[in-house]
């Protein structure tokens, strides 16, 4: 056998397997499917959708009255951005407001009085503030008035008087004492 | 004119000799591109109706990926000379289109329909009866190719198209050629098995 002809049954028992296998496994409607036609004038439908579709839009381009070679109209447009772009950067700067500067209390610096420590390494208190002194609260006793009673005599009470007699216990130290 | 404005002036002055040139070659450029899209359009047609109706199974739809297709193209014409293989390329635009729309659509495609495919699919020399048993039988595989984990389904559909090598088909899908072996691999046993379950 020639190698052609060999070839040629290779590539017959190739395809009949691979129809075997399409029909086992269902390829083969698949492949009838993708050989469908195209239907026809679909090339020219296809044109005329290409003709019809928007060109490319043009990316700032001026309208054909304005489109003049003369310098004055370029001149005149290179102005009127440079007036804008300038405009607009006064604008932004002259609303911009510069932020106040922070209050700074100067201390006034301790001077030790004569005779005094002096004040190095002294260590900076803060100047607090001071607070509202309040006085003393003054609390007022109620008075309370007496009704002003005579005192009859027989309620004084009256102690009753010792009589001491001269001969009695009593009077012993007395006399102890003047010995 | 003073020194300020004439410097002004000529700082801003173009040549007209350079802008009449640029108009020229620009409107040379964009009728070459044309007449690259027409041929484009002439030669590619029929072959992305094919590949847009294996997945929509609907011939308007299908026609209709295949004008977003070239509408596309048109749009990026400016890149068409950097494509190396404009066939693959062009395949690979509508393949997306049409898995968009599909994905998009819930619809169910015409040719599901026993009756359309045996109207759409060829069959010379065949009885009615043998008609209708193959688009019976069509349907069904069809069916099942539904039921295929995408990955795996569109390995298949594409392999169906014998224009395409499997290196083609990788750069249509974007993966590597071992993978699409090996997804046709899985394809195929899991289409045998669901064909063999249906049978019995």
């Amino acid at each position: 056998m020639k190698p052609s002809e060999e070839n040629t049954m290779i590539n017959l028992a190739a395809r009949r397997a691979d129809r075997d296998t399409g029909r086992e496994t269902g390829e083969d409607t698949l492949r009838l499917i993708a050989q469908l036609p195209a239907p026809e004038g679909i090339e020219d439908r296809v044109r005329a959708e290409l003709r019809a579709a928007p060109r490319r839009a043009r990316v700032l381009s001026w309208p054909a009255a304005l489109r003049s070679d003369s310098p004055w109209m370029r001149s005149a447009a290179a102005a009127a951005i440079v007036f804008v772009v300038a405009g607009g950067g006064w604008g932004v700067y002259a609303r911009v407001q510069q932020p106040q500067l922070a209050r700074v209390i100067v201390m006034p610096p301790r001077v030790a009085a004569p005779g005094s420590f002096s004040s190095a390494a002294a260590i900076r208190t803060p100047n607090t503030l001071n607070g509202p002194v309040v006085a003393n609260p003054v609390t007022v006793k109620p008075v309370t008035v007496k009704p002003v009673t005579e005192t009859t005599p027989a309620q004084v009470v009256q102690k009753p008087v010792k009589r001491v007699q001269p001969g009695t216990a009593a009077a012993q130290p007395v006399a102890a004492a003047a010995k | 004119m003073s020194t300020s404005q004439a410097v002004f002036a000529g700082w801003m002055e173009i040549p007209n000799s350079a802008v009449n040139q640029d108009a020229r070659s620009q409107t040379e450029q964009t009728a070459a591109e044309e007449a690259t899209l027409v041929a484009l359009v002439s030669q590619y047609a029929g072959t992305l109706y094919r590949v847009a109706f294996s997945v929509l199974r609907n011939p308007a739809d299908a026609e209709d990926a295949v004008q977003e297709a070239f509408l596309r193209v048109l749009r990026h014409r400016d890149t068409l000379d950097e494509v190396r293989d404009r066939r693959v390329w062009l395949i690979r635009i509508v393949w997306n289109i049409v898995l968009d729309r599909k994905r998009r659509a819930k619809t169910r495609p015409e040719t599901d329909d026993v009756t359309e495919l045996a109207r759409v699919l060829p069959h010379s020399g065949l009885s009615a009866e043998e008609i209708a048993s193959a688009a019976q039988h069509h349907a069904h595989v069809l069916a099942c190719v539904d039921q295929l984990p995408a990955k795996e389904r569109q390995v298949l559909m594409l392999s169906a198209f014998e224009e395409l090598s499997s290196v083609e088909i990788a750069t249509v899908l974007d993966i590597s050629e071992s993978s699409v072996r090996s997804r046709l691999f899985r394809a195929r046993n899991l289409m045998a098995g669901l064909l063999k379950h249906e049978r019995q």
